[in-house]
């Protein structure tokens, strides 16, 4: 993606007030608290562990550091994660 | 897509094992397989459960990505049915209980009978079993209610009609009796005589010839009407009808000034006895106060298990609070329930037609605390007895 074409969705999408997930390609991440993570459009798993796990993205990945962590669901672009979280960090392609 | 839908379907817990597991996962997900809990063992080996519909996939991908899968175990329907065909004795309980079920439903449990004498119902029941209509027996191959109905009115002169209805596992069978006139009457000459001492209020003589007229006093034994038509000829018919005169009766009462009467005030305790021949065990409530000033009340329900009386029963003694108190009446008072008592006791002993019409006191006077009523009452009763006439042959 140009930076032209990210700047005009960024702003198309403040205008228009749309969530940036949508407009940006990005994955929506949630958490309740630091026992479930929920992330949406992702385009892989890069690697698993009970510690340590790695999720892509279109621009990047993003790594989850717990302990005994466990998927507990996982489809297309859908993935729920179980355990106890300490760390999420993201890693954007440049 | 809940776990209703999991569990419907199947699913297989696996243990995969290879250096490329993350892009396997990857794989599947991308061709639409759902991979629900994937729990890590150690590098290069993990845990998952997918769905039994997703094995196909799940196979062919492995070896493009060079992975072991094991299945470690099945769960939902699928796996169930498997396991429920393995187990042919359940299998077959499972039947048995199913056909058990099916002949008991088919059943004929019980025959409940209403409107009929019980004479009538007696027989209705006798000739329902003699057409194999009874408790206990399966309804196929029994004849239809319909059926029935007409079988019984034909078999049995006495019933005018006869409901048969089959509800669930029983019949109710609803009759009404034919009501028999009777045509061979008897007809022997008879008159008709007083039973008792009387003044005639209402005569009402059907067949034979009147002698008494209204307001007339008759004696025990007279006669009231004649089987004899006219007077020193032979033509005798038997005399019928209904006689009302007004007659008396005179009752005695000794009713005390005072009384004391028991009253329950409703609080009470219960006692549990286990009763084993003439063993007396007490279960629960022995303890308490004192069961003196307690009315007690014994109740002994008996056991049985199919049919069969156990000798062990259990007894429950129920004790009531009892209030004395004294009750101590007026004159005018015990002189009314005096009455009333001598009307309630009066109905018994007369015949249901008969009314009382009113009464009198005759006398009272008290005497040791204690009012001795005598009461004259005046009842219409029919005093029409039948005689036969000996005609001397």
């Amino acid at each position: 993606m140009s930076k032209l074409q990210k700047q005009i969705r960024t702003l198309v999408g403040r205008y228009f007030d749309l969530p940036s997930d949508v407009v940006l390609d990005l994955p929506r991440i949630t958490t309740i608290g630091s026992v479930h993570f929920y992330i949406e459009n992702h385009t892989g798993l890069l690697h698993f562990s009970d510690r340590e796990i790695k999720i892509q993205y279109k621009q990047g990945h993003v790594r989850i550091r717990g302990k005994e962590l466990v998927v507990k669901t996982m489809l297309k672009e859908e993935l729920l994660l179980e355990g106890e979280l300490q760390s999420v960090e993201f890693f954007p392609d440049s | 897509m809940g776990n209703q839908h999991d569990f419907f379907k199947g699913t297989m817990k696996i243990r995969v094992s290879g250096k490329l597991i993350a892009p396997f996962l990857q794989a599947c997900t991308k061709r639409g397989c759902m991979i629900s809990n994937i729990s890590w063992v150690r590098e290069d080996e993990i845990l998952m459960t997918i769905r039994l519909n997703e094995w196909t996939t799940i196979r062919k991908l492995r070896k493009k990505y060079r992975c072991k899968v094991f299945i470690l175990e099945g769960k939902g329907m699928p796996f169930i049915q498997k396991r429920m065909f393995q187990r042919t004795s359940l299998l077959m309980a499972f039947f048995i209980a199913v056909i058990f079920i099916f002949l008991l439903a088919n059943t004929l449990w019980s025959i409940r009978v209403e409107g009929l004498t019980p004479e009538l119902q007696a027989n209705v029941e006798q000739k329902l079993k003699s057409y194999g209509v009874y408790p206990g027996r399966l309804t196929f191959g029994m004849n239809d209610p319909n059926e029935i109905q007409t079988k019984l009115l034909d078999d049995l002169p006495d019933l005018l009609w006869i409901g048969v209805n089959k509800r669930g596992t029983s019949y109710h069978l609803y009759g009404v009796e034919k009501i028999r006139h009777d045509t061979d009457l008897d007809l022997k000459p008879a008159d008709l005589v007083a039973q008792k001492k009387g003044m005639i209020v209402k005569t009402f003589i059907t067949q034979g010839r009147p002698l008494v007229e209204v307001n007339q006093i008759v004696k025990k034994g007279q006669r009231l009407a004649a089987g004899q038509l006219v007077e020193d000829e032979d033509i005798y018919v038997h005399a019928e009808g209904e006689v009302v005169a007004e007659t008396w009766y005179k009752v005695e009462q000794n009713l005390p000034l005072q009384q004391v009467i028991e009253l329950t005030d409703g609080t009470m305790s219960k006692e549990y006895r286990l009763r084993i021949g003439q063993m007396k065990l007490p279960l629960w409530g022995w303890w308490g106060e004192s069961k003196k000033d307690l009315r007690e009340e014994e109740t002994t329900k008996k056991m049985s298990v199919l049919g069969w009386n156990l000798p062990v029963q259990i007894q429950v003694s129920t004790f009531y609070q009892i209030d004395h108190s004294t009750m101590k009446l007026s004159r005018e008072k015990l002189q009314r329930l005096g009455i009333d008592t001598g009307r309630q006791s009066l109905k018994q002993t007369l015949e249901a037609d008969a009314e009382i019409m009113n009464e009198k006191v005759l006398h009272q006077r008290s005497e040791n605390g204690k009012v001795k009523l005598i009461l004259l009452f005046k009842v219409h009763e029919n005093i029409a007895m039948t005689k036969y006439i000996s005609q001397g042959d």
